[in-house]
């Protein structure tokens, strides 16, 4: 024991993960290989020049890997004074939306648009809440343990998850940042009662709302053959607008295979036709024009259709081993305020790389939500890299002494 | 890292036991680890002394735990997609690919007259076609390609951003059609220029072939035309669609042997191109007379109508049964059948369309008179009569008849066209006075069994089969012999009573001169690959010989006969001895003062090498029953062709025809003598010719004077004036199947290959 001690005292070794670092690299590498596969033939035909959005994603790239070197090497707790401003930062740029620096893609309002330059403030929204919410954790202390500090910590989510949903109609981001700030009141939390009841109240939410949209569309195409036409004729129009339709596209993506169930189906087929091996890199047909977004939300199921299912499951063991690691960095975080701030990222990343695999696989309704570090996205691998700078920042803080 | 996993290891262990474990243990492990290591840290910055403590440490492995599960599940799902849905799957994505297969359209084939010309050819054209989609989907592509589209093309621009807006993902919207390339020229310089033309998307040409008939209503009836999709309609295009249609192509994908897609094409075989016997310059001269007799007589009795009901001319070689021209009046253009503007006003047309009218009219128009109609041919068949007679040996030509206006034969008075008489006759003196008694003897000689035998020979009633569509069946319009009374033989033996066509009547013609073979008359004398060369010689077909050629001999002394003295002196071209015969038929209902006039003859009246037949279907004037305006359509056909044709001339010149022929360019304005004068006419206007080409002719190459050839004056070759490609002159026997040298040029290569052995 005091053999130890004095070690201690004679050289301060601290911790860097290389581990993370490594497979971060690897992604945004792999990432940006698949983006040019899948992007080269549409970049091609819309703008003339293959390399299109591998280039503005490689600018990002190296922009955001800059920004990770940045916040990496500065103490993470000098972002702890910048909690407050970040939440509010955040919710005027989602409301920033709005005025005309508001940039549409797609029919989407959801970017901000300086020249060059464009943001996706939901991102920015990520970041703010993570940071926002360790420090409020941190702050509560054992408050946390009451309903009060559970609900207000669950409850400084809402206004900025409700501003995305209904500012920049962008529910996916809505739900990654609720998702986010429920998982890390939950590592914070002791208790367990609650978030099983919770979980279970979202479960019957969700399923009630599933059970009404698809009676409602039964009643509709009943009433529509009652009046001679065919629901095939009509497309789907459930009350519930696109996300209803989204939902009974989900439950029988062929049907609706001409619209809402198109891309899902796209994908699909991209999945089944890759078999163990897949076709080979850049051999997808898929990414020809079939599968829209390819490059997009839909990548992996190009990275399915390229290199089949080893290739995938190779992607998901290395988004498995980052979490490992990213749960590795928070237990031995050297204080709560860095635990609270890796568990944030964690979720993120998890939350992310599950829902984007549901989506492709038609495992849940189709709905908006990017790969890390894979798909094509300046802002969000902006502020991914940020993120795991923080990461890298609070696993440099860990002195491997602690950890014996 | 292996250091770093102990505490992750503890809490593996705690996850191992975790529900046995009560919570004591985990906290007596906590105090302990925090007394043992809590003391070392450094302070932390206020606020944020808290730690992460064990029980979240066991909450965030709960999580880690959750995801996995997420993972795994997601994995599970993976599989079961590749697994049970993969075939289909793949077939899925397959199938998709395939669709992108396209139509190669292949270019149709040629017709070409005897000298090369083209008469009908396909030409590429595009039309234009809107992708909504690529157009709307960046906003920045949509204004400049809509104003570049109203530069090039004057589209109106409000009209495309409307379908543009309201249709944003439709991706085929045709907006103009057929345009050359030419027209699309300036907007694709625009679209590719690299500063501006960037913004200009989803604008795409789509290939087509039009078919464009060079000459416009040339030989229309003849020819005929294509609706869509290269459907013939109509003469030549219709008889001979399939052999001028081709093959599509098709850009395909398909699967190898290793189930990899691959794409490949099969090139379109263009159409053949059809080579026929007309002459566009013969046709040129038929149409001009008859246009100016229908000039001279349009709405002279009936008003508001045309010189005639019909006119129909064919021009044919007797020797080979080949059309050289045929045409009838009145005409369309080819470019443009339904258009009848030419005839009629916008409210007459307007009206006909409301009634529903409008189509039985263009029929009307459509129709090849010459081979489509049948008529009473009158006259024109004594000769057939008087053949069959001396044929069959029933008359030795020695016969005579007296002509007192009108014969009785079963009951019926029939008149003569002469009610006085013609007198006594010979056989040769009743065909040149066209005596209707006489031939009613002779009838009565023959027989109503020899009549209709030698009228069947003669293909009378039966199809000539002309490679044209539409040939009319007259099997119904001529007398069965068993119900053959005598009046209807009577009358039959004068070209009364049964109908003929004027291909029927005009190749039954060409037997009784040419030696008595019949040949199958034809307008097509060669089929050609897309490449030029010949995929088939369609080669004069004798199909039976209708009389013999002692016969035919004397026929020709009685036809000539009749050019000299008798009724068809009016024919007869200044400087040639032809022959022929006149008709004039009388139309059904009788006694209406409506006749069908026509005159059929041949040239020179030795040696036939030209039948020229012209049928005026009652012609618009207060008196019709004359064979004159058969006749002088005639002579003006004969007197342009003959020279033409290169057939000299025997014939002094009188100063009046003299004259006639200078103003028609056939004549030197320097008068010369008769024997030399054929000659030297043929020269005038070889050199006629090759002054306007000489006119054509690029100034850099030289003229040679002396031969007519073209020369490069850089390499002192010959050069084709038509293609201005060089004429290799040890080869230039190919200029004749790949080139199109008129005549003239025909001969003077004939001349080089005789100056270059």
């Amino acid at each position: 024991m005091a053999g130890r001690r004095n070690r201690n005292r004679k050289k301060e070794e601290y911790f860097f993960d290389y581990t993370l670092l490594f497979i971060v690299l690897f992604l945004l590498g792999f990432g940006l290989v698949m983006l040019y596969s899948t992007s080269s033939y549409e970049a091609a035909l819309d703008y003339g020049d293959s390399a299109y959005y591998l280039k503005k994603q490689l600018l990002s790239t190296a922009l955001g890997i800059g920004c990770m070197i940045f916040v990496a090497s500065r103490d993470y707790h000098v972002w702890e004074k910048f909690a407050v401003l970040g939440y509010i930062v955040a919710v005027v740029m989602i409301l920033m939306v709005l005025s005309p620096l508001g940039h549409e893609v797609k029919g989407a309002r959801r970017w901000l648009r300086v020249g060059p330059l464009s943001l996706q403030p939901a991102e920015i929204a990520k970041l703010a809440m993570i940071l926002f919410l360790a420090v409020l954790v941190c702050k509560m202390g054992k408050g946390i343990r009451t309903w009060k500090g559970f609900g207000l910590a669950v409850g400084s989510a809402i206004p900025i998850c409700l501003l995305i949903w209904q500012v920049t109609n962008n529910l996916s981001s809505a739900i990654i940042i609720g998702g986010i700030a429920v998982l890390m009141v939950f590592v914070a939390a002791p208790d367990y009662k609650r978030f099983i009841g919770l979980a279970a109240i979202v479960c019957a939410v969700a399923a009630l709302a599933v059970f009404l949209i698809v009676n409602n569309a039964k009643a509709q195409s009943e009433a529509a053959a009652a009046d001679g036409i065919t629901q095939a004729e009509e497309g789907i129009q459930s009350d519930a607008g696109f996300r209803g339709d989204r939902i009974i596209a989900w439950l029988d993506p062929e049907k609706y295979a001409s619209d809402e169930g198109f891309q899902t189906l796209q994908a699909l087929y991209a999945i089944g036709s890759g078999n163990i091996f897949g076709k080979g890199l850049g051999r997808s047909m898929q990414k020809l024009g079939f599968l829209p977004e390819a490059q997009n939300d839909m990548i992996f199921s190009i990275i399915c259709e390229e290199l089949g299912l080893f290739g995938a499951l190779s992607i998901m063991l290395l988004f498995i081993i980052l979490i490992w690691r990213f749960m590795v960095i928070a237990n031995n975080a050297s204080d709560l305020f860095g635990a609270l701030l890796v568990v944030g990222v964690l979720g993120h990343i998890a939350i992310q790389v599950i829902l984007n695999i549901a989506v492709v696989t038609n495992t849940i309704p189709n709905t908006g939500i990017s790969l890390p570090f894979i798909s094509y996205g300046g802002t969000s691998i902006l502020f991914l890299l940020s993120e795991i700078g923080l990461v890298l920042s609070v696993s440099k803080g860990i002195r491997l002494n602690d950890v014996g | 890292m292996s250091r770093t996993n102990r505490p992750n290891q503890q809490n593996r262990n705690n996850r191992g036991r975790n529900n046995v474990r009560n919570s004591r243990e985990l906290e007596r492990k906590r105090m302990s680890y925090e007394s043992r290591y809590g003391a070392t840290r450094e302070p932390a910055p206020k606020g944020t002394k808290a730690k992460f403590t064990l029980k979240m440490q066991k909450k965030l492995a709960w999580l880690f735990i959750l995801v996995l599960l997420a993972f795994v599940g997601l994995s599970i799902r993976l599989f079961e997609i590749n697994k049970e849905d993969s075939q289909e799957y793949k077939k899925q994505v397959l199938s998709q690919q395939e669709y992108s297969s396209t139509v190669l359209p292949y270019k149709r084939g040629d017709i070409v007259d005897a000298k090369g010309t083209k008469l009908a050819y396909s030409e590429k054209v595009y039309n234009l076609v809107i992708d909504s989609s690529v157009m709307t989907s960046k906003q920045a592509y949509i204004e400049p390609t809509i104003s570049a589209l109203n530069t090039c093309f004057g589209i109106d621009s409000t009209e495309i951003r409307n379908y543009v807006t309201t249709n944003p993902k439709n991706r085929y919207y045709v907006v103009k059609k057929q345009l050359t390339y030419e027209e699309i020229s300036p907007f694709l310089e625009m679209q590719n220029d690299e500063k501006n033309g960037s913004n200009i998307k989803g604008i795409w040409f789509e290939e087509e072939y039009k078919r464009v008939y060079p000459y416009g209503s040339l030989a229309c009836d003849t020819i005929g035309f294509t609706s869509k999709d290269n459907i013939g309609t109509n003469g030549l295009e219709a008889y001979y669609s399939d052999v001028l249609n081709g093959i599509n192509g098709r850009e395909y994908g398909y699967l190898n042997d290793d189930s990899e897609l691959e794409r490949t094409t099969k090139s379109a075989v263009d159409g053949k191109t059809v080579v026929t016997s007309i002459d566009v310059n013969i046709q040129k001269i038929v149409e001009k007379y008859i246009k100016q007799f229908n000039d001279a007589h349009k709405g002279e009795y009936r008003e508001g109508e045309e010189g005639s009901r019909n006119t129909g001319v064919i021009v044919m070689d007797p020797d080979t049964g080949n059309i050289l021209a045929m045409a009838s009046y009145p005409n369309f253009d080819l470019n443009n059948p339904q258009d009848l503007t030419a005839y009629y006003s916008e409210e007459e047309i307007q009206k006909m369309k409301d009634e529903g009218t409008y189509y039985d009219e263009l029929q009307k128009y459509w129709r090849n008179f010459c081979i489509q109609d049948a008529f009473e041919p009158g006259s024109t068949a004594k000769a057939m009569t008087i053949a069959a007679g001396i044929d069959s040996g029933k008359l030795t030509g020695n016969e005579y008849y007296d002509c007192f206006g009108s014969l009785e034969i079963g009951g019926h008075n029939i008149h003569c066209h002469k009610t006085w008489g013609h007198g006594n006759l010979s056989v040769s003196g009743s065909l040149e006075q066209s005596c209707n008694v006489a031939l009613m003897y002779m009838g009565n000689t023959i027989g109503k069994e020899t009549f209709m035998k030698y009228l069947t020979n003669f293909n009378v009633g039966l199809k000539t089969n002309i490679d044209l569509a539409g040939e009319a069946r007259t099997n119904n319009l001529i007398y069965n012999v068993e119900d053959m009374v005598s009046s209807d033989l009577a009358i039959s033996t004068f070209g009364q009573g049964y109908k003929v066509t004027m291909i029927q009547l005009a190749s039954a013609f060409c037997s009784i001169i040419n030696g008595g073979y019949y040949y199958e008359p034809h307008v097509v004398t060669e089929i050609q690959n897309a490449d030029g060369s010949t995929a088939e010689v369609i080669e004069p077909r004798v199909l039976k010989q209708t009389i013999s050629t002692e016969t035919s001999e004397k026929m020709r002394n009685y036809l000539n006969a009749v050019c000299v003295t008798g009724t068809g002196t009016t024919a007869v071209p200044a400087g040639y001895l032809i022959g022929g015969k006149t008709g004039t038929a009388e139309t059904y209902p009788r006694k209406q003062g409506q006749y069908v006039v026509s005159f059929i003859g041949y040239a020179p009246a030795d040696d036939p090498q030209v039948v020229v037949y012209v049928v005026v279907d009652r012609p618009n004037v207060a008196d019709q029953p004359h064979s004159s305006f058969a006749q002088e359509i005639a002579r003006g056909i004969f007197t342009e062709i003959l020279p033409y044709m290169n057939i000299f001339r025997t014939e002094e010149l009188t100063e009046e025809e003299k004259e006639e022929l200078r103003q028609l360019q056939i004549l030197n304005s320097v008068s010369e003598n008769s024997v030399a004068e054929g000659e030297e006419a043929e020269e005038s206007t070889e050199e006629s010719e090759e002054e306007e080409e000489n006119e054509n002719m690029p100034d850099d190459y030289t003229y040679d004077e002396e031969t007519g050839n073209i020369i490069d004056p850089l390499t002192g070759y010959q050069v084709d004036p038509d293609t201005m490609e060089y004429v290799d002159p040890s080869f230039s026997a190919v200029g004749d199947i790949t080139g199109t040298p008129s005549e003239n040029e025909q001969q003077e290569t004939e001349e080089n290959n005789t100056s270059f052995p």
